[in-house]
Formats: C-alpha cells, sequence, structure tokens
C-alpha cells in the first residue's frame, strides 16, 4: 500500500465521518465545524488529484468565507442545542428512509455502471487543475459562461442591498 | 446574444438610474423603453441581425425556437410592465432595483431558451432564480413575503444541488456538458446508469422549477407570499422559460425509447399528479391568489404535455401555451392587484362597479379554462392533439379533458362573484391606461384564440 | 561558505544513502516539525521581548532589565510562569472547543509556514500556488478565533470573537488584492519565481507607484488582519478585558499570546517576500562593487532583516496611532482600502501588459 492510498482511504474516512457528524451534532456550531473538517478532507482529495488550485480555492471560498459566515450567523444567533426545534420522530424516520433509499440507487448506480470499471482518477499526475490550465481553459473554451456568471454574482449582490439594506 | 447582453446591459443602466432618477414613474417609462429595444433586437436576431458576434463554443445555438420563446418572454414582461408597472412601484422603496433584477431574471430566460451545454442550463436556471427569491422577499416589512422567499429559497437551492449532482453523473459517464452527446440516440437509448440517474437527478430539479407535483409544495406558499406582481411574473414568464429548457433537455428521452427506463411512464405519473392535486385543491381555496398559485400548477400540468409528447406539435404547442397562458395570467393578477380584497367575496358586484375589469378579467379566465374562442382554447387544443399524434397513452387525454373541466369550476367561480353575486367590489382607483392595456390584451386574447398562427408562424418564417 | 542550502542537502543525501525512501521522508518530516517548533519558541521569546523593548523605547522608559543581561531572559520566565499555571476550563463553556481553539490557532500558524523561503534553498514545500496558499491557511485562523470566542461562554469573549471575525474577514480582501497585484507582475504564484524574479531589484522598487501602494495597503491589511494596534478592537482592554481570550489562562494563554506573534512574522515574511525581494540582497543598477559586498552578506540575513524590519514598523505603530472605532474600521475598508486596492491592481495590470516595470 504506497502512501498516497493510504491518504486517500484516510481522508474518504474523514470526509464520511464528518459529514455524518454534521447531521449527528445537537449544537449547530459543532455541525459547522464538523463542515469545515469535511471541506479539508475534501482539499486533501484534491490534493491527491494534482489539482492543487482547486484544493486552495476550496478551502478559501467554502472554509474560509462562507463556514466563518455561517458561524456568525448562529453564533450571534444564539442556536444552542436546547433552542432546536423537536422534529417529528415519524418525520425524521421518513427522512431517514428516503435519503437512504437515494443512498442505496446512488451505490447500487456505480458499482452496476459500466462505464465507470476500469477507470481509475489520475492521481497524483493529471495537470488539468493545475492553475495555468485551468485558467486558459476559462478564458479559451468557457469564457461565455464566466462571464455570464458575472451577472449572477451582480444580481445575487444587488438582491443582497435589497433584503439588507433598512428602509 | 442580442438579448443575453443587452439584457444584463440594461439591468445595469437602471441600477444606475435608480441613483439619478427619483420619480418611480419615469423609472416605469425607462424600464418600458428598454424592454421594447430588447424585444426589437430580439426580432432583429430572429431575422439573422446581431449586434455581437460571439464566438460561443457550441454553448448556446440560437434556433428559432429558442429566438422566438425569447420574443415571446420579453413581450410578456413588456405587457406586465405596462400593466402592472404601477403596482411594481408601490411594493417599496427599491423600484429601480425591482427593474434591475427583472432584467437579469429575463437574462437567464434568454440563456436557458438557447442553450446546448449542461452549464449554460445552470448558469441561466440560476441566474432566473436568484432575482427571483430577492423579489419574492422584497416585501421586507410583511412576514408571509419573508417566510414565501426563505422556503424558495432554501428549497430553490435544494434542487440547483440535485441539478448539479445530475449534471457531474452525466459529464462523468458522457464526459461532455454539450446537449447534442446527451441527445444522441446511442445515449438515449444507452444503458449508461450513471447517466441515466444522472437525467433522472435533473428531471427532478427541472420538474421543481415547473413546479409539478409532487416538487410543487414550494409554490402555492411562495406565489401566496410574494408581493403579487412578482407573484403574476414568477408564474408567468420564468415559468414558462423554464419549461422551454425541460423541452429541450428531455428532447431524445422522449423521442427514442430507452432499453431502462420508461420515460414516458414517469412523465406520465408526473403529468397526473400533477394535474390531480392542482385542481383538486385549487377548488378548496378561498383566496383567489392562492386559487391562482395552485391553477398555475394545474397548468403546469398541462404543459408537461409538450414534454411528454416531444414532436413538432408539442414544440409549436408550448411556444403558443406559453404566449397565451402569460397573457392571461398577468391579466387575471393585473387584475387582482387592484382589488382590496383577495378572497372569492372581494369580487361581488365587479361588474357592477368597474365593468371594464369584470368584462377583461372574464376573458382571461375563460382563456385559462380553455374556452374556445380564447388563445387557451387552442394552446390546450395543441397539447392534446400532440399526444393523440405520438398515439400512446390515449386516456391521458380523456384525464386531461376532465380535469380541465374540474378547473372550469373554480375559474368560473370568480365569473359568478363578478357578475351574479351582489357586493361593493371594492377596487384601487383605476387608471384609464390601465383600463386600455387591459382591452389591448383583451383584444390579443380573443385574436390568438380566433388566429393561433400569428405566432406559430414565427418558428417557420 | 556557510550555506542552509548545503547543510539541507548534505542531510537529505546521507538519508537516502542510509535508508529506504519511505524512512528517508519520515525522518525528514520529524526534521521539519522540529525546526518548526523550534522556531515558532525562539520567536516568541524573542518577538515578545523585542515588542517591550521596542514600546519602552518610544515612551522614553528602559522596559524589562532585571532577569539576565538587559532582561533578555525576561520571556523565557514569563513562559516558565506561564507553564507552570492551572489552566481553567469556565463552567459552561463548551470544553472540547475551548480546549481544541488555541491547538488550532497554531496548528494554522504552522501550516502557512510551509511555503516560506528563509533563505537560498531552504524552503519546506516549495508549492506552485505557494501565495495562495498563504492567504487559504491564513483565512482558516478566523474559525480558530471564532471557536475561542463561542465555546468560552462569555459575553466579553464572543464580542471579541465577532469583532476579530469581521475584522480579518474584511482585511483579508485588500491583503490578498494588493499580493495578486505583485503576482501580475511575476505571473506566478510559486514563491521561489517570485523571488527570483526580484534578483535585478524588489518589486518595491521596480513596480512604480502602483506596487508601493499595494505595499502600504498590504501592511495596513496585514496589522488589521493579525489584530495589532491600532486595529485591536479584538481584545480592547478598555472594553473587552481582553477580547477572545479572556477566559483562558496558564499555557493555552501561552499559545494564544504566540500564535499572534507567529503570525505577525508571518505576515512580515511574506510582505518582505513579495515586495522586498525575500532572501535577494539588495542590488543598485550598475554599481558593481556594492553588488559585490552586498552579496557577501548571507541570503538568511538578509531574509530576517527585512522580516524584521516590517515587524519593527507595525510595532511602531502601535505606539503612533491611537485605535480605531468599529465603524472607523470598517468604513476604512469597505469605502477606501477596497476601493483603491480594486484601482491600483487595475493599473498594475495595465503596468504589466505594457512592460512599464524594470
Amino acid at each position: 500500500m504506497s502512501i498516497t492510498v493510504v491518504l486517500f482511504w484516510f481522508l474518504t474516512a474523514l470526509a464520511l465521518l464528518s459529514a455524518i457528524m454534521v447531521l449527528l451534532s445537537k449544537n449547530p456550531v459543532h455541525s459547522v465545524l464538523w463542515l469545515i473538517v469535511v471541506f479539508f478532507a475534501i482539499s486533501g482529495h484534491y490534493i491527491l488529484l494534482n489539482a492543487q488550485f482547486l484544493a486552495i480555492v476550496n478551502l478559501i471560498v467554502y472554509a474560509g468565507a462562507i463556514m466563518v459566515l455561517f458561524l456568525f450567523v448562529i453564533m450571534l444567533m444564539n442556536l444552542n442545542a436546547e433552542t432546536e426545534p423537536q422534529k417529528n420522530t415519524w418525520l425524521k424516520l421518513a427522512g431517514a428512509i428516503s435519503g437512504g433509499s437515494l443512498l442505496l440507487i446512488l451505490v447500487s448506480v456505480i458499482r452496476s455502471a459500466t462505464d465507470m470499471t476500469g477507470r481509475t482518477a489520475q492521481v497524483g499526475e493529471g495537470n488539468i487543475g493545475l492553475i495555468s490550465n485551468l485558467g486558459k481553459a476559462l478564458f479559451s473554451e468557457y469564457v461565455v459562461p464566466f462571464e455570464i456568471s458575472s451577472v449572477l454574482f451582480l444580481s445575487a449582490m444587488v438582491g443582497a442591498v435589497v433584503i439588507g439594506k433598512k428602509d | 446574444m442580442n438579448a443575453i447582453i443587452l439584457s444584463a446591459i440594461l439591468g445595469v443602466i437602471m441600477m444606475f438610474s435608480g441613483i439619478w432618477v427619483n420619480n418611480k414613474a419615469t423609472l416605469r417609462w425607462i424600464a418600458l423603453a428598454g424592454l421594447l429595444v430588447l424585444l426589437i433586437s430580439n426580432i432583429a436576431e430572429m431575422y439573422g441581425y446581431r449586434i455581437w458576434n460571439v464566438n460561443v463554443h457550441n454553448m448556446l445555438y440560437f434556433d428559432r425556437f429558442g429566438l422566438l420563446f425569447n420574443s415571446v418572454a420579453i413581450g410578456s414582461t413588456f405587457i406586465f410592465v405596462a400593466l402592472s408597472g404601477s403596482d411594481i412601484n408601490r411594493v417599496g422603496k427599491y423600484a429601480a432595483e425591482y427593474y434591475t433584477l427583472i432584467f437579469f431574471v429575463l437574462t437567464g430566460i434568454t440563456i436557458i431558451s438557447v442553450y446546448t451545454s449542461l452549464l449554460m442550463l445552470f448558469l441561466g436556471i440560476e441566474i432566473m432564480s436568484i432575482p427571483l427569491y430577492i423579489l419574492t422577499g422584497s416585501d421586507k416589512r410583511n412576514l408571509k413575503s419573508n417566510e414565501a422567499s426563505l422556503k424558495y429559497f432554501l428549497m430553490g437551492a435544494f434542487s440547483t444541488g440535485l441539478m448539479l449532482m445530475g449534471i457531474t453523473l452525466i459529464y462523468g459517464a458522457t464526459g461532455s456538458f454539450s446537449i447534442e452527446v446527451l441527445n444522441n440516440p446511442a445515449i438515449a437509448q444507452g444503458v449508461s446508469f450513471l447517466e441515466i440517474t444522472g437525467m433522472l437527478f435533473l428531471l427532478v430539479s427541472m420538474a421543481f422549477k415547473v413546479s409539478a407535483a409532487p416538487f410543487h409544495f414550494w409554490t402555492p406558499d411562495v406565489y401566496d407570499g410574494a408581493p403579487g406582481v412578482f407573484t403574476s411574473f414568477m408564474a408567468t414568464v420564468v415559468k414558462a422559460a423554464a419549461f422551454i429548457a425541460f423541452v429541450k433537455l428531455f428532447d431524445a428521452r422522449m423521442s427514442y425509447s430507452s432499453a431502462v427506463v420508461d420515460w414516458k411512464m414517469l412523465l406520465c405519473i408526473l403529468i397526473i399528479a400533477t394535474l390531480l392535486i392542482g385542481n383538486i385543491t385549487a377548488v378548496f381555496q378561498q383566496s383567489v391568489k392562492r386559487m391562482l398559485a395552485y391553477s398555475s400548477i394545474a397548468q403546469a400540468g398541462f404543459m408537461l404535455f409538450a414534454v411528454f409528447s416531444m414532436n413538432e406539435m408539442a414544440k409549436e404547442g408550448i411556444i403558443f401555451y406559453a404566449v397565451s397562458y402569460s397573457l392571461a395570467t398577468i391579466g387575471v393578477f393585473a387584475v387582482l392587484l387592484k382589488m382590496k380584497d383577495f378572497t372569492f367575496e372581494g369580487y361581488n358586484g365587479l361588474a357592477k362597479s368597474q365593468p371594464v375589469l369584470a368584462f377583461a378579467n372574464t376573458v382571461f379566465l375563460l382563456s385559462l379554462a380553455g374556452i374556445p374562442l380564447t388563445a387557451g382554447f387552442f394552446a390546450k387544443y395543441f397539447m392534446l392533439a400532440s399526444v393523440i399524434q405520438t398515439g400512446h397513452y390515449l386516456w391521458m387525454v380523456i384525464v386531461a379533458v376532465l380535469f380541465a373541466a374540474v378547473s372550469v369550476y373554480y375559474y368560473f367561480r370568480v365569473i359568478q362573484a363578478m357578475y351574479f353575486k351582489t357586493g361593493e367590489g371594492e377596487t384601487e382607483n383605476i387608471h384609464p391606461g390601465f383600463k386600455t392595456g387591459l382591452i389591448i390584451l383583451t383584444v390579443i386574447i380573443i385574436l390568438l384564440g380566433v388566429a393561433p398562427n400569428l405566432i406559430i408562424n414565427f418558428l417557420y418564417f | 561558505m556557510f550555506s542552509l542550502q548545503g547543510i539541507t542537502n548534505g542531510i537529505e543525501k546521507w538519508l537516502h544513502n542510509n535508508m529506504s525512501a519511505n524512512m528517508a521522508l519520515l525522518v525528514e518530516c520529524a526534521i521539519v516539525i522540529f525546526l518548526a517548533i523550534s522556531l515558532f519558541a525562539i520567536l516568541g521569546l524573542i518577538l515578545v521581548l523585542m515588542e517591550r523593548k521596542v514600546a519602552a523605547h518610544m515612551q522614553i522608559r528602559l522596559g524589562p532589565n532585571r532577569v539576565g543581561p538587559f532582561g533578555m531572559l525576561q520571556t523565557t520566565a514569563d513562559t516558565l510562569k506561564l507553564l507552570l499555571k492551572e489552566g481553567l476550563t469556565p463552567d459552561g463553556a463548551d470544553k472540547f472547543l475551548f480546549n481544541l481553539a488555541p491547538f488550532v490557532i497554531m496548528i494554522v500558524a504552522m501550516l502557512i509556514l510551509a511555503p516560506i523561503a528563509f533563505a537560498t534553498g531552504f524552503q519546506i514545500w516549495d508549492l506552485n500556488i505557494g501565495v495562495l496558499y498563504v492567504t487559504a491557511i491564513s483565512s482558516i485562523s478566523v474559525i480558530a478565533i471564532l471557536m475561542a470566542g463561542w465555546a468560552s461562554n462569555n459575553k466579553y469573549s464572543m464580542l471579541g470573537a465577532m469583532r476579530s471575525g469581521a475584522q480579518i474577514v474584511s482585511y483579508e480582501l485588500s491583503a490578498g488584492l494588493s499580493i495578486i497585484s505583485i503576482v501580475v507582475l511575476t505571473g506566478s504564484l510559486q514563491i521561489s519565481e517570485i523571488i527570483e524574479s526580484q534578483r535585478n531589484g524588489w518589486w518595491l522598487f521596480k513596480g512604480h507607484i502602483p506596487a508601493v501602494i499595494a505595499f502600504v495597503i498590504f501592511i495596513i491589511a496585514v496589522t488589521a488582519e493579525t489584530n495589532r494596534a491600532p486595529f485591536d478592537l479584538a481584545e480592547a482592554e478598555s472594553e473587552l478585558t481582553a477580547g477572545f481570550h479572556t477566559e483562558y489562562s496558564g499555557m493555552r494563554f501561552a499559545l494564544f499570546f504566540l500564535a499572534e506573534y507567529i503570525n505577525i512574522f508571518i505576515v512580515c515574511a511574506i510582505g518582505a517576500t513579495l515586495f522586498l525581494g525575500g532572501w535577494m540582497p539588495l542590488h543598485i543598477g550598475s554599481w558593481q562593487g556594492f553588488n559585490h559586498i552586498m552579496d557577501f552578506i548571507p541570503s538568511s540575513v538578509w531574509f530576517f532583516g527585512k522580516t524584521f524590519l516590517l515587524i519593527f514598523l507595525i510595532m511602531w505603530f502601535r505606539w503612533t496611532f491611537p485605535r480605531l472605532r468599529v465603524d472607523q474600521l470598517l468604513s476604512l475598508e469597505w469605502k477606501y482600502l477596497l476601493p483603491i486596492s480594486m484601482f491600483n491592481l487595475l493599473l498594475m495590470t495595465v503596468v504589466a501588459i505594457m512592460g512599464w516595470h524594470f
């Protein structure tokens, strides 16, 4: 077992475990912190795939910015385990069953997918995730969606001001 | 490309005019002028004149179908702003921003009507949805509006997540974002499980966007909670646009029978559920606004027939349905917004106090119910005829006609209230221009009801 | 000649000759960890002493002068005292997060150390997105601060953490933009390449006015990011006791204290690398003789010299400017620094495209 394989399994287990902990934590702050761990584990996967840029951007955007905002809001609202609304047990059960069947289907699909067998990820090689290649792809082939996404951000910003500003 | 770029630019122009123009009425005129420019530029593109020559790398394809729908959407928005502009100005302080967001929604719509890449589909849907979340919550003092906005946002974000997951799976299976690859018969009939799962995810998220049952739960609350003007916009132009995206996405799925999934059967279940839930629940509503929310679910059930049968007639039909449904619903909402009381009782005796409003409203409701001589009749006719043309599932036509009959009941309740019940029929002050607008809209709907080819011919000539 | 590169290469060669590849890697990791921790300890001792001496000098007093010659062992004594003190965990605190936070903040500080080049060829990990890595990891420290503030179950801590979080998140933007303006000039995110591009002159001098503006903004932003005066509202003593680490005592407090100084060191090292040429000696145009003399000074001395110069600058600020109010702090960033640095980035791009820099 080479060191990348060990790292892969470690990161995968970490990501899954923390994702489950996000759901199981009673305290919303703990949930957010576990989510940050998930993002770190996923960034680790990116690094294994030699996509350092994506890994770092994942950290900057999610762990560094979005999750900090989440923490801010949750801490300011002072949500505790006690103030969390108690959900109906049947509702929880229904959620677990439907989520579980989705999981079952996804797992079975991936296991039986003929187009997945024999394909392996490019670990440590493959240079598509490097910043220069990504930049070239973004500004040549994908330049139209790239530019159009600015409208998306602009509308979100306008919306934030409209919603957030005091009347 | 004209409409995409121009609508984004016009949005920015509206934003800045909010700084320099203090008069809200002027803002409305600017918005109307902008929409007119947009409409003209888009029609110009239909005849081959392009302002910008952008290399889109096969991510967009400007065919007649998409461009005609763009014209329809922009035209409907024009009528919407012309009729209900004063109500937009009444929602809150930020009239310029509301118009800005409407222009951005149009950007999204003009993208998803011409996309050929799943990436553009995603971007278009998002550009269309995010301004709507804001517009839903724009009545900040109203708790219901806030609730609606939050609900819409959370559910919308979830469905977008599903869509992204689906796109990822499809990309993993085919190595491409292009719907040409996706609509390739070999792939559409094939047994790539990853791709099929991806398509299922896309089906769910698109069904959410068009509020087809059982993914409709957000619709009544959001349509009811949002400020009425924006409900009108959401229920018409935006919904029709989501259908166009739906049609383009499932083109090949419906045309070829797949070895693994019976897509027609899936769609069939969706349609029946949507018709059932939309129509039956609408019967029990006390508020006209909420009734219209459920009726829009029911109408979505009819529009789903286009996705179901997927032939030439269905494509003509969906455009025609979009026009007739949008115009009629905009009209109904425009009248509704002038009412002081949104319940059925509020309409009592409207024919006495405001005969023009009552008459126009009657025509709109008849069109929604699909009574002959109105545009709605031909819209429903096209949908059902396209199913008959495919030759399968003919029993669905009968079911649909039955549900159309149910829908007549709740639409006629409003007409009955207006004409046959006594009451005050209290309205806001009605501007003569508003009445003129309603009459023009009525004339358009009746004209289309007599000669539907006025719109459909644009597809070919 | 004395060279850190020679030593590291020698060690690596020896390890690879005597052990298997995996084993050698492990031993190298152990050495790096040991070096990083000892660097932290030494830096902590030096910087705290330096702070007190600089403060004393500014206020015309002597500063620590009892323990050891010129009071040089004062901080060592303080550290020993903190080590021996009891670490209290307040009642009602979230015990796990409360105890975790100081370690997270230290780990983050250690992680940032990875791409910093201390001397010629003396760098832990020369990854190809070095600068971006530093920005990314440093933004994680906010989480640790919020964790500490929230877990303490104390309103002063909470307010301090909130302030500090808002401050770091907002000032990160202009710090990032001024870093990017140098990246635009070099065309690379790799630290070693950025340093190499300054062989014939430092970017502060080569990049004309935009580089100077970027440098000034960078210094202001990192001062705020490290919660130093005049931006130390997060721990404004008169209002919040000690901000997010009010409830901490003993060694855990020492870790926060240490992390603050380490962060100052790191941001100054980044500043020195980007704007002042890292370990590159000062060269002036065609003055052959002068350049030769400068080359004789070891590269590590250059690096630490520049870094400590910047650290001195930041300490100087503390005794020069009064503390800002929260609204002033945020409007300074969002209304002035951010627009200026965005415009500056544009200007820098023009300079880079037209090739106006030297």
